[in-house]
């Protein structure tokens, strides 16, 4: 049976070579990750954004690279997800973007500092995560639309679903926070639907939507893709 | 107890119980914001009562260590500690910056880095204070009659404990390289070194309740460490396949994170065969249940669930939500918590040459907390699982998702309330022991 002296030697062994081996992997870790993860596009505004991340524990809710809370949504790939002006309306007045919804704390951001933060997501959206966050396999929205093919994921406005889709759902994809968006071509003319964009509470005194930060071109780009949204 | 020195550990074992009941507080308001009651928004938002939750089991585990050390160091070392004073001192500056963090984190006051939330400026104090710790440990040992291979074990996870704090100072700004030396912290300690401190204190609960020989219980603690190590360092690639580090993690974490429940088993084995094997009757049952309990739900918790999500091809989907929940949960119940209530079940009667440890009142303590954390982990579970099928694999927008599960955190939050019933039941059979008597040796009993 083995002794207490060949039990010592296995431990003192073990532990070294793998020690050994974990610096090495480490040091050319370090190598490498500058290109995997474009350093060179870490610029002063990143660097004050990550600050503000730390400063403010926002992965005490939310994850990013998939480490945090699961209080809130993972925020990889948030940039190309909501776009630039959906993550400042956000960061603005949280509630009223998610009304009644699960609270975030309201920071109260400069300029700076949202410019900052808009361009950390957006540093950290390129960058080569090894194939994370996976893309939904079984999605089984493949349903062929009858009102041709305005509703086909391919030719909906980015701003549609940048924005309109982070509370709304179209043919079962999108949030459960406002009415499902089926059909709203055949309910709403273009021009209603362009007012109630523009400004809802103008159009709907108790409505819980917000007014988003909407370009004149978003408008019309949106007002005409949702009217063609008929049953 | 053969050292007045040894009494020193009453003050962390109480210290410990306080920030028990403290963390489970904040577990409950993180549950109910998780069903939608979240009345607490405005004074104790969601990042706040994590970060508390979080770091009071840090600092009361990091206490309970310490506990333990104080208390085990001078028996094994066969002299009394170097100063009791110093030790009292020590034990207060870290109350101080234990609670000066958790207020702080109400404020906005702290670095949102997972787990190592702690502000910068306590961080040093922190380390200044564990310094002294390890000095009081080390020259009590350096000093002593004896080197035994428990005390030196201990003795050096808590030396690299304290060292592997520093790599997560390392100033950078890179999101990915963040990430990376805050796991040669987090995954280094919990999965490395505080399983030295874990199999010293082991083995000493071993020696004194089993009464199986020394020589053959340090061979195993040696063993055993041995695969942790071994499995455990380049087991930290589990941390490194989707934050941007380099691919081949990918297949290091997999193959070395997969060995990691071995460690786990051959604890849980150990433990069983010493105590089958003792021939020995030791009246403190319950702290022979903690022990074993805590090699058994060890390996279940932090080996077979933690393995559960640590291949990549699994942890693609799992990574960054609830399922990781489930496993720290029991893992850290199972491998930490659990031996801190051992060694305090342990050496409580011997203190306070008062035994309210045993009995009705221990035992349902001991099966209560442990069927209520089996739940919560089942509650987990499930909502984990549904989450990731539902958002990951089904591509449902992330709210909703947590509107469907909401009835899982229900069931969570029921089965914390057994959890916390067991755990009251311990803390009361805690204070009604009374504090430490001044004569040596009063209950021969349990010794």
């Amino acid at each position: 049976m083995l002794s207490k002296s060949a039990a010592r030697t296995f431990f003192l062994v073990g532990t070294f070579v793998c020690f050994f081996a974990f610096i090495l992997l480490t040091l050319d870790t370090v190598r490498r990750v500058p290109k995997q993860t474009n350093a060179d596009q870490i610029t002063d505004s990143v660097k004050l954004g990550k600050k503000l991340w730390e400063d403010n524990n926002c992965m005490g809710c939310h994850t990013l690279y998939g480490e945090g809370a699961y209080y809130a949504p993972e925020l990889t790939k948030v940039y190309s997800r909501r776009g630039d002006a959906f993550i400042r309306a956000m960061l603005t007045d949280p509630e009223s973007m998610y009304p009644g919804e699960r609270k975030m704390v309201q920071y109260h951001f400069t300029d700076e500092e949202l410019d900052a933060l808009v361009n950390f997501f957006k540093y950290t959206d390129g960058v080569d995560l090894n194939g994370f966050p996976p893309e939904p396999d079984l999605n089984t929205n493949t349903v062929v639309d009858e009102s041709g093919e305005v509703a086909a994921i391919g030719t909906r406005p980015k701003v549609f679903n940048q924005m309109c889709l982070a509370c709304h759902a179209l043919q079962g994809q999108g949030g459960a926070i406002g009415p499902s968006l089926d059909g709203v071509g055949s309910r709403m003319e273009r021009k209603d639907i362009y007012n109630w964009l523009k400004d809802p509470i103008s159009v709907k005194k108790d409505s819980m939507m917000p007014k988003l930060p909407l370009s004149d071109e978003d408008l019309t780009e949106l007002s005409t893709f949702l009217s063609l949204v008929k049953e | 107890m053969k050292y007045q020195s040894q009494k020193v550990a009453y003050v962390f074992f109480a210290t410990c119980m306080l920030l028990l009941g403290l963390q489970i507080v904040y577990g409950f308001i993180m549950g109910f914001a998780h069903m939608g009651f979240d009345a607490l928004h405005n004074i104790i938002p969601f990042n706040a009562a994590r970060a508390t939750h979080n770091n009071l089991l840090v600092a009361w585990l990091l206490m309970g260590f310490m506990g333990a050390a104080y208390y085990i160091v001078p028996e094994e070392a066969d002299r009394e500690l170097v100063s009791i004073k110093w030790a009292y001192v020590q034990w207060a500056s870290f109350v101080v910056v234990a609670v000066t963090a958790v207020i702080g984190f109400h404020f906005n006051w702290w670095e949102g880095r997972k787990f190592l939330e702690i502000p910068r400026p306590l961080d040093y104090l922190v380390v200044v204070n564990v310094l002294l710790f390890i000095y009081l440990i080390g020259t009590t040992i350096w000093k002593g009659k004896r080197y035994t291979t428990t005390s030196i074990v201990l003795f050096f996870g808590l030396l690299m404990a304290a060292l592997l704090y520093l790599p997560g100072m390392i100033p950078t700004e890179n999101q990915t390289m963040d990430s990376y030396w805050r796991w040669w912290v987090v995954h280094l300690w919990v999965e490395g070194v505080w399983e030295l401190i874990m199999g010293g204190i082991l083995s000493y609960l071993l020696i004194k309740l089993t009464g199986v020989d020394r020589e053959i219980i340090e061979k195993w603690l040696y063993i055993i460490v041995g695969f942790t190590f071994l499995s455990g360092i380049l087991g930290t690639g589990h941390h490194y396949y989707y934050i941007g580090t380099p691919r081949y993690w990918l297949m290091i974490g997999g193959i070395f994170s997969a060995l990691e429940p071995l460690a786990f088993l051959g604890m849980a084995i150990y433990a069983i065969g010493m105590a089958r094997k003792g021939g020995r009757n030791h009246p403190n049952k319950n702290a022979l249940s903690w022990t074993i309990g805590c090699a058994v739900i060890s390996f279940v918790g932090a080996g077979f669930l933690g393995f559960a999500h640590t291949l990549p091809q699994v942890n693609m989907y799992t990574h960054g939500t609830l399922v990781t929940a489930m496993h720290g949960h029991m893992a850290f119940w199972g491998a930490y918590a659990m031996l801190i209530l051992a060694i305090i079940s342990y050496s409580l009667p011997i203190m306070t040459g008062r035994n309210t440890m045993n009995g009705v009142a221990s035992g349902f303590a001991f099966w209560t907390s442990n069927i209520g954390m089996i739940a919560m982990t089942l509650a987990f579970a499930v909502s984990g699982i549904a989450q990731v099928y539902l958002e990951r694999k089904m591509g449902m927008d992330f709210l909703t998702v947590q509107k469907e599960i909401q009835v899982h955190f229900f069931g969570l939050v029921l089965a914390a309330a057994l959890f916390t019933l067991g755990i009251g039941v311990y803390i009361y059979a805690f204070i009604k022991s009374g504090i430490p008597t001044k004569e040596l040796g009063t209950n021969p009993d349990y010794h």
